[in-house]
């Protein structure tokens, strides 16, 4: 395997939107920085939204110019298709290692014109659409990828040729190998980010197999103008849904799942959506299933009025579960809190379960950088510094470190690059101020 | 690199691959066997005009939610256009052919 060598000051981990505002902080800073990014784009959750609450603001509107300034920020060395294998200590600063995954297409010549996808036969669900929508074996992953490239699917390959035959310019390659890039740096960044409860999760809602219970986020492929249906259809039959309605704490708040926190995003996404709705279905009766709606941040409470303005139907109760009719409809059985905790059944044709967030990766296997008790990675002092780590030169960003929506996300990429920043300042200096805040905090847990 | 491959170098390559990879290129050609067997039948029952999804369903013995993803798919790769709407259903047809002049 053939390895290449970088140096750098600072490795973020992680191309969604915390990482790309980490990465492009730093770098307008004029430290040198490599972004790893395990997909074949950067864009990370952020870029499959249709818009964000409470602004309503599109969602590949905002994104899309970060993931191109990242892309043209000379001081960053974006790494797509790209996964960390393991972090070594080195005096102060770290040695990680990665590995590049082969794309099967030479990057420097592939234009991104697609004709290798129009050529090539086999279909297959496509992952950015929440396996809604189609994509072909090679592909550009979506519309507004960063690398605008191809990148082809061998296990899913029959390696008929068809795309090396069509390829204008040569740029299919199926010798391409793994490498292995080793990164030498003072600090490193983790925005890993977060997913969601899985939509088996829950015997009760359907273990996943009912076809028209979907999950928020296939809601938000569904409201984007790069959806695969192109319009809000349930996935049973693609009939335009007359009745949506939303399960919230679907994943969050439940002993039973081990999820015991509030995810503080689901009941923000699943009224902005039913905003949404109203504008894309008007005749529609939406509803939305709630314990309690938390409406915590700057003009959230203001955005809840308004959308219970616009008759977007507010339940208090608790819905324990979700069967089909014979014509697949939904059918809720519901225990009614604001009517005596009376139990009844409604039928609906479509719906979505306001699903929680998990972590997304375990950084220990390859790092003892500590998790919490909730699985998100640990950082110490919540109140002053949030981006520490347990571990001095580890910062954190994002959802990495617990659920939050993109504003708190983008603030903590800030927050997480200005320590970075301190730190490597401090390191190259030759000082150590950093360093001893965490070393302080260490022996305070070890005290606990 | 690729630019100094022949046409036979690529054949040969693509073989090697195919014998490495021969589960998986076995799998998916189960697949694409599937996905093509399913695509003609769709297109004979499209030839009658436009249809939704429950139709197309309905004429040629498939679940509903398997013809959606076909007609999605095809779709999106210009194989099939959406030609209005009939009540909570739209409509789908296959592509008119140009003539040549």
């Amino acid at each position: 395997m053939a390895t290449n060598k970088i140096k750098v000051d600072a490795l973020v981990v992680g191309g969604g939107i915390s990482g790309m505002q980490t990465a492009l902080d730093l770098a307008d800073q004029g430290y040198q920085v490599a972004l790893v990014e395990k997909e074949a784009s950067i864009g990370g959750k952020m870029i499959a939204l249709s818009k964000v609450f409470p602004t309503l603001d599109c969602c590949s509107c905002i994104t899309t110019p970060k993931m191109s300034a990242v892309a043209h920020q000379e001081n960053i060395t974006l790494l797509t298709y790209c996964e960390v294998d393991h972090i070594k200590q080195n005096g102060k600063g770290f040695i990680v290692g990665a590995t590049n995954k082969p794309r099967y297409v030479d990057m420097d010549l592939c234009t991104g014109c697609r004709q290798c996808e129009y050529v090539c036969p086999v279909d297959l669900k496509n992952p950015f659409d929440n396996n809604l929508g189609a994509i072909r074996a090679i592909r550009v992953p979506f519309s507004t990828a960063v690398p605008q490239k191809v990148v082809l699917d061998i296990d899913n390959c029959i390696l008929c040729g068809k795309c090396q035959t069509a390829c204008a310019v040569d740029a299919i390659d199926f010798t391409q190998q793994p490498e292995e890039i080793m990164i030498e740096t003072d600090s490193i960044l983790l925005a890993t980010g977060f997913e969601v409860t899985p939509k088996d999760a829950k015997k009760e809602y359907g273990n996943g197999k009912l076809l028209n219970v979907i999950d928020g986020l296939d809601m938000e492929r569904l409201l984007a103008p790069t959806g695969p249906y192109g319009h809000v259809l349930r996935p049973s039959d693609g009939k335009e849904p007359d009745s949506i309605a939303y399960v919230q704490c679907a994943g969050s708040r439940d002993e039973t799942l081990g999820v015991e926190y509030c995810s503080r995003v689901c009941c923000m996404y699943a009224i902005k959506q039913a905003m949404l709705l109203s504008g894309a279905l008007p005749l529609a009766d939406i509803t939305i299933y709630y314990m309690d709606i938390r409406a915590f941040g700057k003009g959230y409470e203001q955005f809840y009025q308004n959308a219970k303005a616009m008759g977007i139907q507010f339940i208090k109760g608790k819905v324990a579960k979700i069967k089909e009719d014979e014509n697949q409809n939904p059918v809720f059985r519901v225990e009614m809190v604001d009517e005596g905790g009376s139990v009844v059944e409604h039928t609906h044709d479509l719906a979505v379960l306001s699903v929680g967030m998990l972590p997304s990766f375990d950084p220990t296997p390859i790092f003892n950088v500590p998790n919490d008790t909730d699985g998100f990675i640990m950082t110490p002092d919540q109140n002053f510094s949030a981006s520490l780590t347990m571990i001095p030169g580890i910062f954190a960003a994002g959802a990495a470190t617990g659920p939050m929506d993109i504003v708190d996300s983008i603030m903590t990429a800030g927050s997480a690059a200005s320590a970075a920043s301190a730190y490597i300042k401090s390191q190259q200096n030759g000082k150590e101020e950093s360093s001893s805040k965490i070393a302080d905090l260490q022996k305070e847990s070890q005290h606990a | 690199m690729s630019d100094k491959q022949t046409k036979k170098e690529k054949m040969q390559i693509l073989k090697e691959l195919r014998e490495q990879y021969a589960d998986s290129v076995a799998k998916t050609q189960a697949h694409l066997k599937e996905q093509q067997s399913a695509r003609r039948l769709l297109k004979k029952a499209m030839k009658t005009g436009p249809m939704t999804v429950p139709e197309i369903a309905e004429a040629v013995n498939l679940p509903s939610d398997e013809v959606l993803w076909h007609i999605v798919a095809m779709k999106k790769y210009d194989l099939v256009t959406e030609v209005g709407q009939d009540g909570e259903y739209y409509k789908y047809a296959l592509p008119v052919k140009e003539k040549k002049s």
